[in-house]
């Protein structure tokens, strides 16, 4: 983040000047949110320093209260579930393989994305789902197929052929 | 209003949308923002006032859907539904289970009605002010709006900050409000007219959520398909207080931003219990604990647009999606909405209550597909939800460009997730950054730079007040919190 910030004004410093600017002009706010964004980054790095040379004692977390599950709650009252995501939050963190497992997933978006002018939206989108299916854990056999198939034929109706929207083509029309 | 439901597709959006948010919110990990994350794109195409009907009955629906899979599977589909599950799955394996879905449609429904009339009630007074708003008012509201982050960050403050300052980093990308130059575009067409809010939700709420639950395992196959059987008058009687204990609350969470269905649902069960004559049967199968929590979530489906509609400050990631929906078509949410486009607020109010009653018919005959949803193996499920994401996404302005932003926010948003910093802060920096920065500076060239323009506005110095104070308390909160924490971890 603070990589980010120092990215962000050297940027924002080569704004250039306008004629007509205000008196905060073009540059100013963007420079106000680096200072900000590069101190809390310190602020962020000072605090993680100072817990690392601490002795190693796990820190009470917040959680959300929540019912025990899978049994009702004990006597009607709660269970503080540790590390609970709040709504919209952050589920526990996790390994790096499983990182690296869901970036696989925005690769297949990235292949779709650069072979979807070229082999066109149906076949395309049936391979990101076949793709995607497998990646998943899904396998690789008929069904697989058929359903990806079919499901990229249900999406090519419903965007193309009702709603109008002209998904790149690729290039089969030039053979026809 | 009545020329309203004749005149446009309000009807169908209603009961599509609620159709869409129920099998949403009955699929665990689709939360009603994302239900409504993967609409959006759809809509663009469509009337502003269908859209926005049909966005906002996803929301209705979804808060019910989750309710779904609390009963049958023990698991919550959305988080609001987690205190459905105590005495929902009890009443399941008593043989109860189409009573405990009737309850939760039927308290639902008297919860959504209740938040609507609170809507009506309160969101237009509040616009009132509408042409009473100046430039530096607006930039006031801008950091009123702002001034939430405080309270969103609930797990570190440092990090709901720093998520808050990269949407507003992200709000400057594009042309520049007063000089018209090219800001942090790197000479990219695309980048012009800046990055859409729609992107960032899509991308972060959606995306970042596929790729969270990738390796995960799947759920459960649903062993049976009751049918609903709705309560009757005796149960009517007796789930009467705590769907209103449930309203109630929903209301003050509705519009507190950060409050949302979850915090409501489980302070709605634990009042039920606490106001009780059967406090004993609560967690054993107590329709009252469904009918408090269900209440609850619903009536904040319609609450937590009081703030969305007459500020333009969405209190819930849900909100923000909503708010992106007004976006995507135009249109803008807050004071001047109301005398701008009172169409399209009367045609939302029409439609919510369309929607809530499309909720009880929709609920009823959609148990059998949701159901079968729910029972599908995950990895198609997951790729079904990605094909929608990129050809939605693509559907917005047909830019594949637009689909690579919309990947990349989810990668942001799956690393944010990783890291613990919440998403909320960033989506309210990206949809308010563009009106703090423009109304900032338009203030300081009307005042010739003089800072004293925003004290002299009693609209912004009022508002202004309220975010110092809105930061301040927030800021006790946390110090509170820690300190406990602290004694807690000593002792």
């Amino acid at each position: 983040m603070l990589a980010l910030a120092i990215g962000y004004y050297l940027l924002a410093a080569q704004i250039p000047e306008s004629q007509l600017a205000d008196a905060v002009g073009p540059q100013g706010l963007p420079r106000i949110y680096a200072y900000v964004l590069g101190s809390l980054s310190l602020v962020l790095i000072a605090r993680a320093l100072r817990a690392s040379s601490a002795e190693p004692i796990s820190p009470p977390r917040s959680g959300r209260l929540q019912p025990a599950l899978p049994g009702p709650p004990q006597d009607g009252h709660y269970v503080q579930e540790e590390n609970a995501p709040e709504p919209g939050q952050s589920p526990e963190p996790r390994g790096h393989s499983q990182v690296l497992r869901a970036f696989g997933v925005i690769v297949i978006g990235a292949v779709y994305i650069v072979t979807v002018p070229w082999l066109g939206y149906l076949v395309s989108l049936a391979a990101l789902i076949a793709a995607t299916t497998y990646y998943q854990g899904g396998g690789l056999n008929r069904r697989v197929a058929i359903v990806s198939v079919s499901g990229a034929l249900l999406f090519w109706l419903l965007f193309v052929a009702i709603l109008g929207i002209q998904h790149p083509a690729g290039f089969w029309p030039s053979l026809f | 209003m009545l020329e309203s439901l004749y005149s446009t597709w309000i009807v169908p959006a209603a009961f599509a949308g609620v159709a869409w948010g129920i099998l949403g919110g009955a699929l665990p990990g689709i939360s009603p923002s994302i239900t409504m994350a993967l609409l959006l794109p759809l809509t663009y195409g469509m009337d502003p006032t269908v859209a926005i009907v049909m966005l906002a009955s996803t929301y209705v629906g979804a808060e019910y859907g989750g309710s779904i899979p609390a009963i049958l599977i023990r698991t919550p589909g959305t988080n609001a539904a987690a205190a459905t599950v105590v005495d929902g799955y009890a009443m399941k394996q008593q043989g109860r289970a189409g009573e405990a879905l009737g309850i939760s449609l039927y308290s639902g429904f008297v919860g959504g009605l209740f938040g609507l009339f609170v809507l009506v009630m309160l969101a237009e007074p509040l616009s009132n002010v509408a042409l009473a708003f100046t430039p530096q008012a607006y930039f006031a509201l801008g950091v009123l709006g702002l001034s939430v982050i405080a309270s969103l960050s609930r797990e570190s403050l440092i990090k709901g900050l720093m998520a808050g300052v990269l949407g507003l980093m992200i709000s400057t990308i594009g042309t520049d409000p007063v000089t018209g130059l090219n800001r942090f575009t790197f000479e990219s067409p695309e980048l012009l007219s800046g990055i859409p809010p729609i992107l960032v939700m899509v991308g972060l709420f959606a995306i970042g959520e596929m790729l969270a639950q990738t390796g995960e395992a799947g759920l459960q196959a649903v062993p049976e398909r009751p049918r609903i059987r709705f309560p009757g008058p005796a149960m009517w009687r007796r789930i009467a207080l705590p769907q209103a204990i449930g309203s109630v609350i929903g209301t003050f969470e509705g519009v507190m931003p950060g409050g949302g269905g979850a915090v409501s649902s489980f302070l709605a069960y634990n009042e039920a219990r606490r106001w009780s004559r059967r406090k004993d049967e609560f967690g054993t199968g107590s329709p009252e604990g469904i009918a408090a929590p269900e209440a609850a979530n619903n009536t904040v489906a319609c609450t937590a647009l009081v703030p969305m509609l007459s500020l333009g400050i969405p209190s819930s990631n849900s909100a923000a999606v909503l708010l992106g929906g007004f976006l995507l078509h135009g249109l803008l949410p807050g004071p001047m909405l109301f005398v701008q486009n009172p169409e399209v607020v009367d045609g939302l109010f029409l439609g919510l209550l369309i929607a809530n009653i499309a909720m009880v018919i929709v609920g009823y005959l959609i148990m059998g597909p949701c159901i079968w949803l729910v029972s599908r193996p995950k990895p198609y499920l997951m790729a079904f939800i990605y094909a929608l994401v990129v050809s939605g996404v693509f559907a917005i302005e047909t830019s594949l460009f637009q689909v690579g932003v919309a990947l990349g926010f989810g990668v942001l948003g799956y690393l944010m997730r990783h890291v613990g910093v919440p998403l909320l802060p960033m989506v309210l920096g990206v949809v308010l950054g563009f009106m703090v920065e423009s109304n900032y500076r338009r203030a300081l060239v009307l005042s010739d730079g003089d800072y004293m323009i925003f004290m002299q506005d009693r609209l912004s110095a009022a508002l202004l007040g309220f975010a110092l104070v809105f930061i301040v308390g927030s800021l006790f909160r946390h110090a509170v919190d820690a300190r406990r924490g602290n004694a807690v971890g000593s002792s």
